[in-house]
C-alpha cells in the first residue's frame, strides 16, 4: 500500500512553464493579434503595446529564453495596468470599455497560462472578444477577420488536444472545413428562422467616444478637417427618383447660439437614459416617395435627413426645427426610413418671441465692421433684399472657397468678410447668420451633408464625410424657414458636383488620404472596385446585419401560412432536432455499413463462440489451424470438419481461393453449421467427462 | 441510495463492456459527455446569444449558430473517433509488486483515423496516441502493482477529446487475462536451506573439481540414475547426488528456510534470492509447499521460478476465460506463449 501511495505522489510532478505545446500557443497568440485588428482605432496605445509585451513574454518563456514572472512580479504588473486602465476609463461604462478590460484580462493572462485550462480560459475570453468586436464592426471584411480569428482558435484547440499528430492525417484546418461544410445548412436555417426577439433589456452604449463626423459645435476650420476624411457617413436609397446633386441637403442639426467665435445649439440636448436598441428600419419595398438610410454609427442621437422629410420607421422621431432623432444614440449601424412630404413646408407659421429672440442672438460685441455692413443693408433693402445682396456681394466680389483658408484669430467674420476673402463652407455659413442677425432678420446655422455619389449600379448614394456641409436657414416673413447656401453663391461646383470639383484646381482634395479611393476617383479600376466592395458590403448590411425582428417577420410573411413568432420557435426546434436525428441517422447508417462488410468476420466469431462453448477458449494470435487441432483434441467426433473450416478460413484470408467470396461464405457458413451440429451431439455423451478433465 | 445507484450503474455498463480481452468500441459501448470546458462553453454559447438578442446584432446570432452547430459536430466526430477502434490485450505483463506493470494492448483504429486517444487505469495514464485509419499499433499501458499475484484492472478506460476537447467519448475494456505480479525482492537474511541431508558440510562446504557433489534427500520426480544407491544400500536413505561438474552446484532456495517469517515475507526472500541466483550461472531449484521447481537455470526458469513465487496460494481471478462452462483457468497456454 505504501509503496503504491509513494507511487502516485511521484507522479504528481509539478507542471513545467512549457506544458502547453508551443504550436497550440502560437494559434492562440494569433488569434488575438487578429482580434485586436478590428479594435485596433478605438484601443488606446498603451493597452495594445502592454498586450503585446506580454504575449511576446509569454513566447519567449515557452521557447525558454525567459522566465514566466514570480507571483509578486505579476501581481505588481496586474496592478499597474488595472491603474492605468481604471485612470483611462474614469468610470464611464460601455461596451468600448468592457471590450478593453476584456483586451487587459487576454493580455494579463498571458502570463498565467502555464495548464490546459488557463488555455481553455483564454479560448472562452477570445471567442467573446470576437463577439463583441461585432458590435464595433460589421462589415464583411472585417466579420471575415474576426471568423478567422475564430477559426483560428478553433485550430488551436485541436493542436492543444493532439499536439504530436502525424503530418499524414488531415489537418486541423481541413477537419474543421469539413466540419463547417457539414453544419453549415443548420447554421443558415438557424440564422433564417431562430426568431429574432426584442431585445430583453437595455444594454451600455456600445461606445462613449467621439468619432469622426460632424459635431453638435462648429469653429471655422471644423468642417474643413472632416473634408480631409473619405469615410462613409452614410448611403440611402429612393424609392423613386433620386433629387438632383444640388438638393441633396442632408440636414442634421441647427447651431443657433454664437459664442464668441463658436456656433452651438441653443438648446441643450439633456441626458436621457438610452433606450432598447431597435433595428428596425422599416420593411417591405420603398414606396415612391420614401427613402431608407444606412447610417454607420455615430453615438450621437441625431438622424440626416432631406428638407421637407417625415419619419416612417419607429426608430426615429421629429424634433422641433424639422430635425429627427434617434431613441438611442446610433452606437451601431443604423437603418432608418423616411418619407420626403411635399406638404411639409412650414408655410406661415410665426415664430414666437422667444424663438425670435433665439434666431437673433449675437454676442455683445466683436467683428463691427460686418455689423456695420448689417445696419448699411437693413436700411437700404426688405429682409429679402437683404439677402439677395448678400449673396451677390459673395458671387459678385472676389471671395474663394478653399480647404486651405488663413488663419483668422481675431474677428473672424470681419477678416473673413473684407480682408482675406478666402474660407470654407463653415466660414461662410457663420458670416452669413451673423450679418443676416445683425440686420435683424431671423437666421441660423444648418449642419449637414450636401451631396453624395452614387453607388455601384446607381443604386444608392453613398455620403462621405467629406460631404460635410454648412448652410444658412433665413426666416422670411410669409415664407418661413428658407435655405439659403452662400457656399454656393462663391462656389456653384461645390453644389453641383462636390467637393472635388470644386477645391480642383487647389489640389487640396483629401491631400492627406493616402490610400483612398476617392482621392483617386478619376482612375476607372480603382473607382469601380472600390464601389464594388461599397455595393457588396451594403448588401451585407441590409440583408445579413440588418436582418432584424420586423425583416425576419417581413420575409415570414412572404412564406406560405402565417408564421409568427411563436411558430419561429417551434420551427428552430425542429430544425435542431431533424439536424441531430439526420446526423445520428447518419453515422449510425455509417456503421451498420462498415459491421454489414465484413461477413467473413461474422462467421469466424461465431465458430470462436462456437470453440469456446465447447470449452476450448480462443487465444490471442492464435492460427485458425492451431485453433481447429486444440477443438480436434477436445472432440475428436469434429476434428474433420473443423481442419476443413480452418483450411478455407486461410484460404480465404491468403487469397489462395479461386471461388468467389459468396460462394466461399455460403461453404463456410454450412461447414459451421455441421460443425455447431456435431458439437452439440458430442457434448452431450462427453458432458461429465469434459468436465473432470478440465477442472483437475 | 446513491450506493445502490452506482452498482445499477455498474451492472449496466458490465451488461455493455462484457469481460474480454477484446474489445471494440461502437454506439452501444461509448459514452459521450461534455467536459468541463464543454459546459462553460455552452454558458459562453448562451451569453454571447443574449448579447446577440440585447444588442440585436446579427453577426453575434450568426457566431453563436456557428459555434453551437460546430459543437454538435464535435460531438460526432469525437464519437467516430472512438467508434470502430478496437482494443486487445496482447499481452498482460509482469512485475514485482509496487511496480509498474506493462499491459501491451493493441490497437487497431477502424475506417477512420483515431486520433488522441489515452488509455488509463486508476492513476496511470497514458500520452494521447494517434492511430491512422485502418491501422493498428501497439500500446504499453502501464499499471501500478500493489501486492504480488494476480492482478487484473477492473476497468481500463480509453477515452478521447479530440477535436476541441470540449466533449469526451469514453469506453472501457475489461481484460480477462490477469497480470503476474512477483513479490517485492527483500534481501534475505543468510539463512541455511532445510533441504539438508543432515550433513551440513556437505552442503555448504565450497566444492572444488569433479568429483564434488550435492547430496540431498531423495524427491519425487528425480532420476533414478541420481539416486546413490551404493548409499542407500549402507544407510537405507535414498540420497541423489547432484555433480557439480555436469551441471554446477545446484542450490535449493527454500520457503521453510526463514523460519519465524511471515509468508509474504519468504516470498519476497525467495524472489530476491532467485534474483541473486540469475547472475550467477549456478543451477538453482525452488522449494515451495505443493510446488517444486528443479534446478535449472536461464532467464526462462527464472521467469518460472518468479511466476511461481507470484501465484502461490492465489487464486487466479474469477470469470476468466470461459468460466462460464466452469473450466478453470490454468497456467498451461501462459507458459507456452512465454517460451514462443
Amino acid at each position: 500500500m505504501k509503496l503504491t501511495q509513494a507511487f502516485s505522489l511521484g507522479r504528481e510532478a509539478v507542471e513545467p512553464a512549457n506544458a502547453l505545446p508551443s504550436n497550440a500557443l502560437l494559434w492562440l497568440i494569433g488569434s488575438f493579434a487578429i482580434l485586436l485588428a478590428p479594435q485596433w482605432d478605438r484601443l488606446p496605445i498603451w493597452l495594445v503595446a502592454a498586450c503585446g509585451i506580454l504575449a511576446v513574454w509569454r513566447w519567449l518563456a515557452q521557447e525558454g529564453r525567459v522566465r514566466l514572472p514570480g507571483r509578486w512580479l505579476r501581481t505588481g504588473i496586474m496592478l499597474v495596468l488595472i491603474a492605468v486602465y481604471v485612470a483611462t476609463v474614469q468610470g464611464r461604462f460601455t461596451v468600448d470599455t468592457a471590450a478593453s478590460f476584456f483586451v487587459l484580462a487576454v493580455g494579463l493572462k498571458w502570463l498565467e497560462t502555464r495548464s490546459t485550462r488557463d488555455f481553455y480560459v483564454l479560448f472562452f475570453i477570445l471567442v467573446y472578444l470576437a463577439g463583441v468586436n461585432f458590435l464595433f464592426q460589421q462589415n464583411i471584411l472585417w466579420a471575415l477577420v474576426n471568423f478567422m480569428a475564430v477559426a483560428l482558435l478553433l485550430v488551436g484547440l485541436q493542436v492543444l488536444n493532439a499536439p504530436d499528430l502525424p503530418s499524414d492525417m488531415p489537418s486541423g484546418w481541413r477537419r474543421l472545413g469539413g466540419l463547417l461544410l457539414k453544419t453549415l445548412p443548420v447554421v443558415v436555417l438557424l440564422f433564417v428562422f431562430f426568431p429574432r426577439m426584442a431585445p430583453l433589456w437595455s444594454v451600455p452604449l456600445v461606445s462613449g467616444e467621439a468619432r469622426s463626423g460632424i459635431s453638435d459645435t462648429m469653429r471655422p476650420g471644423d468642417i474643413s478637417n472632416l473634408a480631409q476624411s473619405s469615410e462613409r457617413a452614410f448611403r440611402a436609397t429612393f424609392g423613386g427618383e433620386m433629387p438632383a446633386y444640388r438638393d441633396r441637403y442632408w440636414r442634421g442639426l441647427v447651431l443657433d447660439y454664437l459664442d464668441g467665435e463658436t456656433w452651438r445649439q441653443g438648446r441643450e440636448e439633456g441626458f436621457r437614459r438610452p433606450g432598447r436598441i431597435a433595428m428596425d428600419g422599416g420593411v417591405g419595398p420603398l414606396d415612391g416617395r420614401e427613402y431608407d438610410v444606412l447610417m454607420e454609427p455615430t453615438d450621437q442621437r441625431w438622424a440626416f435627413a432631406l428638407e421637407g422629410s417625415s419619419a416612417v420607421s419607429d426608430n426615429v422621431v421629429e424634433e422641433g426645427d424639422d430635425l429627427f432623432r434617434f431613441r438611442r444614440p446610433a452606437d451601431s449601424t443604423m437603418r432608418y426610413r423616411l418619407a420626403l412630404d411635399e406638404s411639409r413646408s412650414p408655410g406661415n407659421a410665426e415664430l414666437s418671441p422667444a424663438e425670435r429672440r433665439r434666431f437673433l442672438q449675437l454676442p455683445a460685441s466683436g467683428n463691427p465692421r460686418a455689423r456695420e455692413l448689417a445696419r448699411e443693408l437693413d436700411q437700404r433693402f426688405s429682409d429679402e433684399g437683404v439677402v439677395d445682396s448678400l449673396l451677390s456681394r459673395f458671387r459678385e466680389q472676389e471671395y474663394f472657397y478653399t480647404l486651405r483658408p488663413p488663419a483668422m484669430p481675431e474677428e473672424g467674420i470681419d477678416a473673413l468678410l473684407f480682408d482675406q476673402k478666402r474660407g470654407f463652407c463653415a466660414h461662410y455659413a457663420g458670416a452669413t447668420t451673423f450679418v443676416l442677425r445683425a440686420a435683424g432678420i431671423p437666421a441660423r446655422v444648418v449642419v449637414g451633408y450636401q451631396g453624395g455619389d452614387s453607388g455601384a449600379g446607381d443604386e444608392y448614394l453613398i455620403v462621405r464625410q467629406y460631404d460635410a456641409h454648412a448652410w444658412v436657414e433665413v426666416w422670411l416673413e410669409g415664407q418661413g424657414w428658407v435655405r439659403i447656401d452662400p457656399t454656393a453663391a462663391i462656389s456653384p461646383a461645390r453644389i453641383e458636383s462636390g467637393l472635388r470639383d470644386a477645391v480642383a484646381e487647389e489640389g487640396s482634395f483629401l491631400e492627406d488620404e493616402v490610400l483612398s479611393a476617392q482621392k483617386y476617383g478619376d482612375m476607372a479600376m480603382v473607382q469601380w472596385a472600390s464601389l464594388q466592395l461599397d455595393r457588396i458590403n451594403y448588401q451585407w448590411q441590409r440583408w445579413v446585419v440588418g436582418y432584424q425582428g420586423q425583416s425576419q417577420m417581413d420575409l415570414m410573411s412572404r412564406l406560405p401560412g402565417g408564421i409568427g413568432m411563436r411558430e419561429l420557435g417551434y420551427l428552430t426546434a425542429g430544425i435542431v432536432g431533424a439536424g441531430l436525428l439526420i446526423a445520428g441517422l447518419f453515422s449510425a447508417l455509417q456503421l451498420r455499413r462498415g459491421e454489414r462488410r465484413d461477413d467473413f468476420q461474422k462467421v469466424l466469431l461465431s465458430w470462436h463462440r462456437a470453440c469456446e462453448s465447447a470449452g476450448v477458449p480462443v487465444r490471442q494470435g492464435e492460427t485458425p489451424s492451431t485453433l481447429a487441432d486444440r477443438l480436434a483434441q477436445a472432440r475428436p467426433s469434429v476434428t474433420e470438419t473443423a481442419r476443413r473450416f480452418a483450411r478455407m478460413v486461410n484460404s480465404h484470408y491468403y487469397k489462395a481461393s479461386s471461388e468467389s467470396d459468396g460462394q466461399e461464405l455460403r461453404r463456410m457458413r454450412r461447414l459451421l453449421g455441421t460443425m455447431k451440429r456435431q458439437l452439440r451431439e458430442a457434448s452431450k455423451g462427453r458432458q461429465p467427462h469434459s468436465e473432470s478433465g478440465t477442472t483437475s | 441510495m446513491i450506493k445502490v445507484f452506482r452498482e445499477r450503474w455498474q451492472r449496466w455498463v458490465n451488461r455493455r463492456v462484457p469481460r474480454s480481452d477484446s474489445q471494440s468500441f461502437n454506439q452501444k459501448n461509448i459514452f459521450i459527455l461534455p467536459t468541463g470546458a464543454g459546459v462553460v462553453f455552452g454558458i459562453l454559447l448562451l451569453v454571447m446569444l443574449i448579447t446577440g438578442i440585447n444588442y440585436q446584432n446579427s453577426l453575434i446570432y450568426l457566431t453563436t449558430f456557428l459555434l453551437g452547430a460546430l459543437f454538435v459536430g464535435a460531438m460526432h466526430q469525437t464519437h467516430r473517433n472512438l467508434s470502430g477502434l478496437q482494443l486487445t490485450l496482447t499481452q498482460p505483463g509482469e512485475g514485482f509488486a509496487g511496480d509498474e506493470v506493462p499491459y501491451r494492448f493493441r490497437a487497431s483504429a477502424g475506417k477512420g483515423p483515431a486520433i488522441a486517444i489515452r488509455l488509463s487505469c486508476e492513476d496511470s495514464n497514458l500520452a494521447p496516441f494517434h492511430i491512422p485509419a485502418g491501422q493498428a499499433m501497439d500500446v504499453t499501458l502501464p499499471v501500478p502493482s500493489a501486492h504480488r499475484g494476480y492482478l487484473r484492472p477492473d476497468m481500463v478506460r480509453i477515452e478521447t477529446r479530440f477535436p476541441f476537447g470540449l466533449l469526451k467519448a469514453w469506453s472501457w475494456v475489461r481484460p480477462v487475462s490477469p497480470a503476474i505480479i512477483f513479490p517485492r525482492p527483500v534481501a534475505a537474511p543468510d539463512a541455511g536451506s532445510t533441504v539438508e541431508d543432515g550433513d551440513e558440510d556437505s552442503a555448504r562446504r565450497p566444492t572444488i573439481g569433479n568429483d564434488n557433489a550435492d547430496l540431498r534427500p531423495w524427491r519425487e520426480g528425480d532420476l533414478s540414475q541420481r539416486v546413490m544407491w551404493k548409499r542407500y544400500a549402507r544407510t537405507g536413505q535414498m540420497v541423489v547426488a547432484d555433480w557439480e561438474g555436469e551441471q554446477g552446484n545446484p542450490q535449493w532456495l527454500d520457503f521453510y528456510a526463514f523460519a519465524g517469517a511471515d509468508n509474504e515475507l519468504r516470498l519476497s526472500y525467495l524472489a530476491w534470492q532467485v534474483l541473486e541466483r540469475a547472475k550467477g550461472t549456478t543451477p538453482f531449484g525452488l522449494n515451495l509447499p505443493g510446488q517444486v521447481i528443479e534446478p535449472d537455470q536461464g532467464q526462462a526458469h527464472v521467469t518460472r521460478c518468479l511466476r511461481a513465487l507470484a501465484v502461490w496460494g492465489e487464486e487466479p481471478p474469477r470469470d476468466a476465460i470461459s468460466a462460464q462452462h466452469g473450466t478453470r483457468w490454468h497456467e498451461a497456454p501462459r507458459e507456452k506463449e512465454a517460451a514462443a
